[in-house]
Parts: C-alpha cells; sequence; structure tokens
C-alpha cells in the first residue's frame, strides 16, 4: 500500500485518539469497536502499530490508574494509616479482612475485565487488519498477540508500585482467619478419625495414596467446608487475575505454616510420654492438605478458563498440571505434602531439642518423645543441632557445682540410653559424652558413685519395672545377654553367606562422625564401658568396689549374699575373671563362714549336753555368729583394741578354740571392733532393741554391774581411748538409754543409766530428731580404710626414697622424681601413676616435710 | 581378814531382804545376736611358703581360693609348704626327696 500524505495520517489518529477515550473512558460501551477499525487500520498501514498499541495502553493505564486502583487501594485506608496497635483491633474484628477484601476484589476485577474486553476489541481489529494485510502479502508488525500480555504486565505492575506496605500483612491476616476457621471445621468433624489410628513414617508415595484415601473418605467435610474454601479459591483467583500470584501464594503458604507450627506446638506441648508425631500427620492431611486440595482444585477451573485471556503467568504460580479426576493427587499437592511433613518434622525437632534435657531427665517415661525425634532427624538430618543445644544445656543445667554426682551420673546414663536410640552408632552420643565424662572425672566421689549404682541393684529385675532406668545392674544384666547373642553371631560369623551378608549391610558411619576415631571401636554402645571410661581403668573401679563390697559383708548380720554373687558375676563377665578374685575369695569366705559356724555351733551344743551344770553361762553359743575372713585378700581392716565383756570374751574363745579344733592348725584372730549386735535392753518396766557396732554393745554391758561409770574409768575397761569413748557413748545417750552429767574433774563426764521412765519420755523428742543424725554418723566411721587411705599406705614405703633423692639432688620436678622411681624402685616396684604420686607428694607438702618451689620438689630446711 | 568378814556378812545381810535396791537389777542387757568377725591364720612359723614364696594365708599359685582348698603341710623337719607346691616338689625329685629349706630326707609330719 503506497503512503498517503502526513493530514491523512493525522486525521486517521485524531480519530483514533477520540475513539480510545470513548471506549476506555465509556461506561461500558463496546459499539465503538466497529468504528475503530478502519482508522487503526489505516494507522497500521502507515506502520504505525505500535504507537497504536503503545497508546492505547498508556490510555488505560491512566484510566485504570485514576479509577480502580484509586478506589481500590482507598478500601485499605483505614487500616492503612492506623497506628500498630489499632491494627490489632482491625484484626479482631470477626468478617474484617474478608469483606473488605472481597468487594474491593470484586470491585476492580470488574473493572478489569471490562478494560480486558476493550483490549479485545482492539485486538480483534488488529487482528483482522493483519489477516488483511497477510492476504494481501504485506508486512505488518504482529502487534494484537502481544497486546493482552502487556496489558496484563501493566495491570500489575501499576498495583505494584502503587502497593502499599501492609497490604502482604492484610492477606496474611486474612488468610490465618479462614483457615483458623477451616481447621476448627475438620477438627469438629475429623475428630473420630483423628483418634483411629497412627500411621508411622513411610515414604511419600504411601502417604499419597493415604492422603488420597482421606480425601474421598472426607468428602462430606469437604462440602461442609466447600463454601469457605470457595471463596477463598475467589480471593486468591481474583488476586491472581491482579499479578498478585506469588504475594498470594506467599501469604496463605505462611498462613498455613504459621498454623501448622501452632499446631505442632499445640499438640507437642510439655508432655514427652505421647507420641505426637503420628497425630501431626495425621492433622496435615485432614487440614492443609484438604484445603489446598480444594483450593488448587477450584484453580484449576479457573486457571484454564483464564489462561485464553491471559498469557500472562508468574513463574511462580503453583498451577496444577493437571486434574483428570479427584483420584490422583496433583503433583503441587505432593509437593506441597512433603514440604509441610518436612516443616512438621523440623518444627517438631527444634521443639524436643530445645526440651532434650527435660525428655532425659525422665527418659524412660519420655521415649515417645526420644522416638518422635528420632524420626524428625532421620527426616532431617539436623543432628549437629541436636549435639551443639544439647551440650550446651548440659553445661548449664547440669555441669554445675549445684548437681549431686549421682545426679549427673543417672543423667548420663539416661543420656546414653536415649542417644543409643536415636543414634545407634553412637556418634552423637560420643560428642555429647564428652563434656559429661570430663566433668565428672574432676568430682572425687565419681568411683564410689558409680559402684554404688552398680551394686544397689539387688532388687534384681523383676522388682524394679518402674525405675529400672536406674538401676545399673539391669544394665550389665542386659549386657551380658547381649553378649550371649554377640557370640552367638560369631559363630554365624564363619559361615561365608553370613560374612558377605554382614559387609553387604555395611553402613558408612554419619558424616558429623570424628575421622580420628576409628569405626569398630564405637559399633557396640555398652553403658558400663562408658562408666569404666570416666574412671579410667577398671582397676581402680574393681578396687573401689571391693572396699565397699568388704564393707557391706562386714556389717552383715546375716549370710544372705545371693544377690552379691550375682553382681558379682555379672562383674567378671564384663572386667574378667582375674580382676574380681579377690572379691570371689571374700564372698566365699563368707559362704564358708556360714558352713563353719553351724558347724561349730552343733558340736558346741554337744558338749554343752553333756557337760550339765553349765546353765549358769549367761549366753548361749547360739547367739554367736562370726565371719571368718582370709585377711589377705580383703581390704587392710582398721583394728582397734576392744575389751568386751568377759562372758563375750570367753564365748568368742570357745568359739576359736572349737575351730582350731576342727580346722587344725588353723587359728581365729578376732576382730573384736567389728560385726553386728543385736540386743535388748531390759529395764523394770520397759525393753528395747537395738543393733550396734561390738564397741556400743561392750560400754552398754558395763552398766549391767554399774549404773554410773566416769569416761575414763570406762575408757580403760573396754579399752579404748577416752575420746573414742566420748564420741561412741553418744550414741546411748542419744537413745535415751544413758546422760551425762559433768563430774568433779572438767575433762571426766559421769554417765548414768537413765531407768524411768519419765525421764526417758522427757527426753524422747530431742533423741528422735538426733537420731538420724546419729545413724549417719555411725555409718560414716567405716571399718574399711578408705582406697585414698590404702593408696596413702602404698606411697609411704617410697617416702625414704624421695627423700634421699631429694638430699642427694637439692630439688627434683614431678616428672623426675616419677621417672626415677620408676627406673631405681624394684622392691616393691613402683607402679604408681603420676597422679598418685602428685598426690602424695602434695601431702607431704602440707605435712611439711618438703616444700615445693617453682615446680620443683626441695626438702624443707 | 577378820575384819573384813563382819563387813562382807553386814553387806550380805543388808542385800539379802532388798534384792531389788541392788544396783545390778537396774538394768539387763540381754543380747540376742552377736555376728562378730575373725580372720584365720596358718600357725606356721613363717610367713610365705619357701617354694611359691607366696603368703601361707593366700594360697599357691594354682589355686584360687585359700584355706581349706589350698592347706599348708608340714614336714619332719617342721617346714611348712603349701600342700600344692610340696607335693609338685616331690613329685619332681627322681631320688629320695628332700625338703627344700633344710636338705633333710623329706617326710610328711605325721
Amino acid at each position: 500500500m503506497q503512503l498517503d500524505d502526513s493530514d491523512g495520517a493525522l486525521d486517521s489518529w485524531a480519530g483514533f485518539c477520540a475513539l480510545t477515550g470513548d471506549l476506555v473512558g465509556g461506561a461500558g460501551d463496546l459499539s465503538v469497536g466497529p468504528r475503530l477499525a478502519p482508522a487503526v487500520a489505516d494507522l497500521c498501514a502507515r506502520g504505525l502499530a505500535t504507537l497504536v498499541r503503545d497508546y492505547f495502553l498508556h490510555n488505560l493505564e491512566e484510566t485504570f490508574k485514576n479509577n480502580a486502583v484509586k478506589t481500590f487501594w482507598q478500601k485499605f485506608h483505614p487500616y492503612n494509616n492506623s497506628s500498630a496497635v489499632e491494627r490489632i483491633k482491625f484484626c479482631v474484628q470477626e468478617s474484617w479482612p474478608e469483606d473488605v477484601l472481597s468487594t474491593a476484589l470484586e470491585d476492580i476485577c470488574l473493572e478489569k475485565s471490562y478494560q480486558e474486553k476493550c483490549v479485545l476489541v482492539l485486538v480483534h481489529t488488529l487482528q483482522s487488519y493483519e489477516e488483511k494485510a497477510r492476504n494481501r502479502k504485506l508486512q505488518a508488525a504482529e502487534c494484537s498477540s502481544s497486546l493482552m500480555p502487556r496489558y496484563q504486565l501493566m495491570v500489575s505492575s501499576v498495583l505494584l508500585t502503587t502497593l502499599p506496605l501492609s497490604f502482604p500483612e492484610i492477606l496474611n491476616v486474612y488468610f490465618k482467619k479462614k483457615l483458623e476457621e477451616l481447621n476448627t471445621l475438620m477438627d469438629g468433624s475429623g475428630d473420630n478419625d483423628q483418634l483411629a489410628s497412627h500411621e508411622f513414617s513411610g515414604g511419600s508415595n504411601v502417604s499419597a495414596w493415604d492422603s488420597k484415601m482421606d480425601i474421598d473418605s472426607q468428602e462430606t467435610v469437604i462440602s461442609e467446608s466447600g463454601n469457605l474454601v470457595k471463596n477463598i479459591g475467589k480471593v486468591v483467583r481474583d488476586l491472581r487475575c491482579l499479578g498478585f500470584t506469588s504475594m498470594t501464594e506467599d501469604s496463605y503458604s505462611s498462613a498455613i505454616i504459621w498454623l501448622l507450627k501452632s499446631k505442632v506446638h499445640e499438640l507437642a506441648g510439655d508432655d514427652y510420654r505421647i507420641p505426637v508425631l503420628g497425630c501431626v500427620k495425621k492433622w496435615i492431611q485432614a487440614v492443609p492438605l484438604q484445603f489446598l486440595h480444594a483450593l488448587l482444585t477450584y484453580l484449576g477451573d479457573s486457571v484454564d478458563y483464564e489462561s485464553e485471556s491471559s498469557g500472562l503467568k508468574s513463574p511462580l504460580a503453583s498451577r496444577p498440571s493437571s486434574f483428570p479426576g479427584i483420584g490422583v493427587p496433583s503433583e503441587a499437592l505432593l509437593r506441597w505434602h512433603m514440604r509441610l511433613e518436612y516443616f512438621a518434622y523440623e518444627t517438631l525437632q527444634d521443639l524436643r531439642i530445645g526440651k532434650l534435657f527435660e525428655i532425659i531427665v525422665d527418659y524412660p517415661e519420655s521415649s515417645p518423645a526420644i522416638e518422635d525425634l528420632k524420626q524428625c532427624l532421620e527426616y532431617t538430618g539436623q543432628h549437629s543441632k541436636l549435639v551443639d543445644s544439647f551440650i550446651s544445656s548440659l553445661r548449664y543445667r547440669l555441669l554445675t557445682a549445684g548437681a549431686s554426682t549421682n545426679d549427673i551420673l543417672h543423667q548420663y546414663v539416661s543420656t546414653i540410653k536415649a542417644l543409643r536410640s536415636i543414634d545407634p552408632t553412637g556418634v552423637f552420643l560420643e560428642a555429647v559424652g564428652e563434656p559429661i565424662r570430663d566433668y565428672l572425672r574432676g568430682r572425687k566421689d565419681t568411683i564410689k558413685c558409680i559402684v554404688t549404682m552398680l551394686t544397689d541393684g539387688s532388687g534384681g529385675n523383676t522388682s524394679g519395672a518402674g525405675n529400672a532406668g536406674d538401676n545399673l545392674l539391669e544394665e550389665l544384666n542386659r549386657d551380658a545377654e547381649n553378649q550371649e547373642n554377640a557370640d552367638y553371631d560369631d559363630h554365624t560369623n564363619m559361615d561365608e553367606k553370613q560374612a558377605w551378608l554382614n559387609s553387604e549391610s555395611w553402613e558408612p558411619d554419619p558424616v558429623e562422625a570424628d575421622p580420628l576415631k576409628g569405626s569398630r571401636n564405637r559399633r557396640k554402645i555398652d553403658i558400663l564401658g562408658l562408666m569404666v571410661s570416666i574412671i579410667g581403668s577398671k582397676d581402680q573401679l574393681v578396687n573401689e568396689y571391693r572396699v565397699m563390697l568388704a564393707e557391706k559383708l562386714l556389717s552383715k548380720s546375716d549370710f544372705d549374699i545371693d544377690s552379691d554373687i550375682r553382681t558379682l558375676e555379672l562383674l567378671k563377665i564384663h572386667f574378667g575373671e582375674s580382676s574380681m578374685q579377690k572379691c570371689e575369695i571374700m564372698l566365699n569366705d563368707l559362704i564358708d563362714s556360714k558352713r563353719t559356724n553351724s558347724n561349730i555351733k552343733t558340736s558346741l551344743l554337744r558338749t554343752i549336753e553333756t557337760v550339765t551344770g553349765q546353765e549358769e553361762a549367761e549366753m548361749s553359743h547360739d547367739v554367736l555368729d562370726a565371719t571368718i575372713i582370709s585377711s589377705n585378700f580383703w581390704p587392710p581392716i582398721q583394728t582397734e583394741d576392744l575389751t568386751v565383756p568377759a562372758s563375750v570374751d570367753q564365748m568368742l574363745s570357745d568359739f576359736a578354740k572349737r575351730f582350731h579344733q576342727i580346722k587344725t592348725p588353723r587359728k581365729l584372730l578376732w576382730k573384736k571392733n567389728l560385726g553386728t549386735v543385736k540386743l535388748e535392753l531390759q529395764f523394770e518396766d520397759r525393753s528395747m532393741q537395738f543393733t550396734v557396732v561390738p564397741v556400743h554393745a561392750a560400754i552398754i554391758m558395763r552398766f549391767q554391774e554399774n549404773p554410773s561409770w566416769t569416761s575414763k574409768t570406762l575408757a580403760t575397761e573396754i579399752g579404748i581411748p577416752v575420746d573414742s569413748l566420748n564420741r561412741r557413748i553418744g550414741f546411748w545417750t542419744s537413745k535415751g538409754v544413758l546422760t551425762e552429767s559433768v563430774g568433779a574433774d572438767v575433762d571426766d563426764h559421769i554417765f548414768t543409766v537413765v531407768d524411768s521412765m519419765s525421764d526417758v519420755n522427757k527426753n524422747s523428742i530431742v533423741n528422735e530428731s538426733s537420731e538420724a543424725f546419729q545413724m549417719n554418723e555411725d555409718e560414716g566411721e567405716s571399718s574399711i580404710s578408705s582406697v585414698e587411705e590404702q593408696l596413702k599406705k602404698e606411697m609411704t614405703v617410697y617416702e625414704k626414697f624421695i627423700i634421699g633423692m631429694l638430699t642427694n639432688f637439692g630439688n627434683m620436678t614431678l616428672d623426675k622424681i616419677h621417672n626415677t622411681l620408676k627406673m631405681f624402685c624394684a622392691e616393691p616396684s613402683y607402679d604408681k601413676s603420676l597422679q598418685q604420686l602428685q598426690g602424695f607428694l602434695s601431702g607431704l607438702v602440707s605435712d611439711e616435710k618438703l616444700e615445693m618451689r617453682d615446680g620443683s620438689y626441695l626438702l624443707k630446711k | 581378814m577378820r575384819a573384813f568378814l563382819p563387813r562382807t556378812l553386814a553387806l550380805l545381810c543388808s542385800q539379802r531382804p532388798g534384792r531389788l535396791e541392788l544396783p545390778l537389777a537396774r538394768m539387763k542387757v540381754k543380747i540376742l545376736q552377736w555376728h562378730a568377725v575373725a580372720s584365720w591364720t596358718w600357725d606356721a612359723q613363717d610367713e610365705t611358703c619357701g617354694i611359691c614364696r607366696m603368703a601361707f594365708d593366700g594360697c599357691c599359685p594354682d589355686c584360687k581360693f585359700p584355706g581349706d582348698d589350698c592347706p599348708l603341710i608340714w614336714g619332719a623337719c617342721n617346714h611348712a609348704f603349701h600342700l600344692h607346691c610340696i607335693l609338685k616338689w616331690v613329685n619332681s625329685q627322681t631320688s629320695t626327696p628332700l625338703c627344700p629349706m633344710c636338705r633333710r630326707e623329706w617326710q610328711f609330719k605325721g
């Protein structure tokens, strides 16, 4: 087509402008359309198609901006202009964002759809022109196809540039409210369903099918909530059509996640005794997925319709790929499902990790929580988070001076058990346990506490189902069983096939594993081994156990040692027979004693029967029992002189004589201060029974001959020092049997028997309160010298060596002393550790025998 | 002696009618059970066995339990050994066994 003059062009342009103004500004009158055609055709022919398009769009934009957008944002003005506090008031209003939002959206969409029609008019005009042009094989700018996308772009950019800051907030509030509404609706109807079953784990495929089935079964619920979802869907669709696709998605996903989070918090709470993961999963399927399903279905329909008119779509828009039927959940839904589940796992995991300390405190009861956590961690793999947070809470709450060693140990054991179930490879346990072990090594009573934990499991395995977690013996027991199983495994390992299977099931260590430590030694987590590793060597533990066992056995009044034998057997499995040899001899002594006792008693009774006239013997030999020990194998026993009353002495020597007869040429050496005595004090009007140590018995028996004694004479009579007597006699005064008064000499106290009831009553209140204390004090006085004392005794052998060395060399460092002793001390050979030597040397320093200067020791001048 | 007798008599006389006044009767201690502790020892002159150098009150290297399970034995020369130790010694000798301590002929003490 040849070009007209410029006047013609101007005419067409003027006509086009006028018509455009009419069309865009007009009140829905589309009739101008046909009249537009000639002008447009003319302009296009002149190659001004792009100008036409741009002008048209510009016009639309102006109108849209001035009318629709302004009124749209005005609807939200009251909220936007208010302060933060006032905004809360808005949010409280029940229908607040919903009403405003839906009406505003409706209006603006109406306007937009009108404008779209206008655009379509131009598009049609252009298309018809282009068709003609193509028929005449003329080149023409292809403007028609790009017009609609450009328009959509314009709309969203206009809206986004004028967007008030608080609009996303409004959307958020809206979705939150709607979801909560839906939640309550679903909760009401889905309760039975939720309780029906807890299903655990399973791949996403399984859950997808589950969700599908749920969707089917809950059709009724959907219809109830259908309206609600439809409303939401409408809003979402309107927002999308305005180009807020990504913002909308952000809003409703954050609302869903917020709701999920609050739901998890609500379900998980502070109760660790019920598993919550199943409930959470159930809920995800019941509420948010239902919602999304409905929403996506709804939008899926509308999107299809929309896509005809609008080519523009945000790449972020989660347009469902296909919805052939309700049957198969769409990919988008699946993705949502996985996303939500991951989020739920993570939330629950964070919640549980934060409270892990408490959970482990009541471990056996809280195992459901641990199980939940395990599943969460399997999914999220954030083990290191657990380690860090748990270590810091340990440092803050457990490893402080205020916590008793026992508590720390118990917590340690629970930690081991709990983490063992979370992570069988023990890598994280290693990381968590290290600070605890380090701390415990710094405590003096750790060994004692561990041994007590070991030996206190006297109840056996049936008694303590409730507190089985606290019972280390249980652990030993299980270990014993496990070891048997392991042995069994070893046998089958001979089989080549089995070995192949084993090697196939090999799994690498977790990424967090310390590469310095081989994976071989973390195969099996055994609690006792970990406990021993706190102490350092099993010898120390065995030694401590021996001392405690000795104490326990010596204070026994019968020969019932079944539980001790059991414990020993279990320890033997763990520590080997040879290291428990001495303990075994100790128990054997008790068994032998029992036999010897009955032997001797029967023979003694026979002699008494034959020798008549012995009746006046105050005590029958029946009352005497004796524990006969092989002293070489027992820990050093503190012996103290004690003169027992003649009658008892007679009894003892009779017994010893008989022993000598039966077991010639063995002899008995009495340790008179040891043992227990059950006695009854008989007064005129009452009698009292006591179980005491022999010293107490010896004291009180003296008061039969004489109702009052001075402490000095009594002490010489009994053969113990006065201060020791004064300490021991406190037992009887505290019981209200004796009273104390100051005699002529200030140091010499007089003790008198309290024989009338009234006196006792008068004292009884005071006494009762002090009784517990007295007993404790009594127990505190152990007959076995402690491990430390033993060590000191052993070390004194080397004192001369050390003094000699220091006189020759002047001064020496700790290392040098240690090495020299190691080199030259053959008899007795020096086998102490550096720490033990240091302890001993500092003892010598405090005794003022040595002096320490600049890290080396020298003789005190 | 003569001065002593009347006093004792007087004491007896005064006590017989009123036994209750006796301080002895005020409190009585009845022993229900006396569980004592003792250690046994072989009544040997020496501390350790001359063969294995282990304590007599312990046991020979082959034994686990001391006492009845690992007894001592005396020879005619009054030297004592762990039974197991001296038996081993005696059995290992080709000619007449001698006491390892004094080299006299070894005879178990009857």
